[in-house]
């Protein structure tokens, strides 16, 4: 077993600092971000750094399927989309005879659960399997639903897609997405050091070993999946509100999906603090080089993926940082000798 | 009845376009353990490449597929001499996203190159004839030979050649293939210029049929998935009869449910996937290699 060759070095005691060094990093980058607003800001610096915080969120729930557990999720917008639906018709439309029209608060539960619900009974079905059947499920299912949607006329509008009440409120959509940030990535700071999150590194690194050791593999799956559609349905359900309008173009996009991708790889694959990392790193590209060159923004993304994975696999954060540290590093180690 | 046969007709065309259009994904995947993501958009490349010498040339689709055909075969030779084969080692993982990246990068590539307009390759024969009282599309008629033929030809390739032995050695058993002097470079990007130029002339052969625009390949890519885990890896009789169970399935239920139209066939191929997975999560038959073999 390769696990045993390192074990030495992982019983051995980490210092203090490399234990919690990130999060205090990350409490101090937080309380900054709640005190930011109150420093001479811009309704356009708060938007965008409500942006920021978006991708951050989106791309921490994808690693935590597609990096962590290493089963690369192509279809996750679709929890983005269900949420933002979901928003779309409980506050616009009463889709029940007897439900009134619900408000921002009562709908967003709502709104996630329905997506963990879409991933559970999906995830039921591709998860039990090994391979690559998950991703290609889930590049369909983003696909379908884009056209069930188009389809639901009645209830979702169709095309024409649905009209949100306009409530601009800069301050509130920052401090709410920067609430949702905070919890999704503390909570998986703290998976990863958790035995749930261990196991997931296993499933990832070996899950035949890790079946054998009596994880139950498609359990731990299933769960790391519907934790990531939940909130990525809260944001897709946020992002509804905050747009006002939807419809199956702007909302199905698969560019969002791309994003989400290219911000974990960019940042390093399966650990805590890359998509945070990546998210700024994309973003200052977007906005200081693509933005005169909308046109090529997508093709040059695709080939950053390319030569991401083919020369640096491990990310930003894996080339910085301490290699031994990051779990990641001993799965592409491993790809190198066999090449 | 005559909507009945009219229906099943057309699903039988479709099925055929089915079964050589899934035949690239398919071989790659048995061969050389590659889920090609971009499959749909090598597929996009071939039409817009007959729609290119349709217009520039006024060349008739069918015959510009004899220019397309080896074209793509060198592309397909480079691309793997360059790109897939340092992916082969690697796990699905890196595979998956660099043919992603490569998905997105063919459909961008053609949306700056011709628009993201639709764009049609409007044949002079592009009608039907009665038979029975059944229309019979030409242009699909057409294809639909065309893709038999196509089948029958790899078949023999693959079959009753030194080359088609390689071929299957190489996804048996690699090793031993090594070992018994087999140059398992050469045969990959043998395998691959076949498998990229059958796919875009699949495309090609379509063009007369349908709106041709750069983000068109994704269906056919997913499309693809749930015909290979229905026939098997690699196996042509197995693309054929999944084909054929696609389409006639996305025709009837065109035809039959109201209110649904053609639009739904992803939908309808993803259910048959989940279908397929519930009830026999191994696949259905195996191929060329194991369906379930896990590389990571």
């Amino acid at each position: 077993m390769k696990l045993h060759k390192n074990s030495k070095k992982q019983t051995e005691k980490k210092s203090f600092l490399k234990k919690w060094g990130g999060l205090i990093l990350w409490i101090l980058l937080l309380g900054f971000l709640a005190l930011y607003p109150y420093t001479k800001v811009s309704g356009i610096q708060l938007f965008s750094a409500t942006q920021v915080f978006m991708l951050v969120t989106l791309a921490s729930n994808w690693n935590l399927i597609g990096g962590m557990t290493g089963y690369i999720d192509f279809g996750h917008t679709v929890f983005f989309g269900v949420g933002a639906y979901m928003m779309g018709i409980l506050v616009t439309q009463a889709p029940l005879a007897f439900a009134p029209r619900l408000s921002f608060w009562q709908a967003l539960p709502i709104a996630g659960l329905v997506a963990l619900l879409l991933a559970v009974s999906l995830g039921w079905v591709t998860l039990r399997l090994k391979g690559s059947y998950f991703s290609i499920a889930m590049l369909g299912t983003f696909a379908a639903t884009r056209e069930i949607v188009r389809i639901l006329r009645p209830l979702t509008g169709g095309g024409a897609g649905l009209d949100l009440p306009p409530v601009l409120n800069r301050l509130g959509e920052y401090y709410f997405m920067l609430a949702v940030m905070a919890i999704v990535v503390s909570s998986i700071w703290w998976i990863r050091r958790s035995d749930f999150g261990l196991s997931l590194l296993a499933i990832r690194e070996d899950e035949i070993g890790a079946e054998m050791r009596g994880i139950n593999t498609t359990l731990h799956k299933l769960v790391a999946l519907a934790i990531a559609a939940f909130f990525t349905g809260i944001t897709g359900a946020f992002w509804a509100w905050q747009n006002t309008y939807i419809d199956p173009d702007v909302v199905f996009l698969e560019s969002r999906t791309v994003e989400m991708v290219m911000t974990s790889m960019l940042g390093g694959l399966g650990t805590v603090w890359g998509p945070p990392l990546g998210a700024v790193v994309l973003y200052s590209i977007q906005n200081i080089v693509w933005s005169n060159l909308l046109n090529y923004h997508l093709l040059a993304l695709g080939i950053l993926l390319i030569f991401l994975v083919l020369f640096m696999p491990e990310g930003i954060l894996g080339k910085l940082g301490d290699r031994s540290s990051i779990s990641a590093i001993r799965l592409i180690q491993r790809w190198q000798k066999r090449r | 009845m005559t909507q009945f046969l009219q229906a099943l007709l057309s699903g039988l065309l479709l099925g055929g376009f089915y079964g050589v259009m899934v035949l690239g994904f398919s071989v790659l995947w048995g061969v050389m353990g590659i889920i090609n993501l971009a499959h749909g958009d090598f597929l996009m490349t071939g039409a817009y490449l007959a729609w290119l010498m349709f217009r520039t040339f006024n060349l008739d689709p069918f015959i510009s597929l004899v220019l397309i055909l080896p074209l793509m075969f060198v592309v397909g030779y480079a691309l793997q001499k360059i790109l897939l084969n340092r992916l082969i080692e690697r796990p699905r993982l890196a595979t998956l996203l660099v043919t992603f990246g490569l998905s997105i990068s063919l459909a961008n590539l053609h949306k700056i190159l011709y628009t993201a307009d639709p764009r049609n390759v409007p044949v002079a024969y592009n009608g039907s004839i009665e038979l029975w009282g059944i229309s019979v599309p030409i242009v699909k008629a057409i294809v639909f030979f065309i893709a038999l033929g196509m089948m029958s030809l790899l078949h023999l390739l693959l079959q009753r050649t030194r080359l088609g032995k390689a071929i299957r050695a190489a996804a048996q058993n690699k090793n031993a293939a090594k070992i018994v002097g087999i140059d398992i470079d050469r045969v990959y990007a043998i395998t691959a210029g076949i498998c990229i130029a059958l796919t875009a002339g699949a495309g090609a052969a379509i063009s007369p049929t349908q709106a041709i625009f750069p983000f068109m390949g994704q269906p056919f890519t997913l499309k693809a998935f749930t015909i290979t885990v229905l026939g098997g890896l690699g196996r042509i009789p197995g693309a054929l009869l999944g084909g054929m169970v696609l389409g006639i399935t996305e025709v009837m239920v065109a035809t039959y449910v109201p209110g649904i139209g053609t639009n739904f066939g992803v939908a309808l191929s993803l259910i048959l996937l989940v279908v397929i997975l519930i009830v026999r999560p191994q696949g259905l038959s195996s191929g060329l290699r194991p369906m379930n073999e896990d590389r990571s």
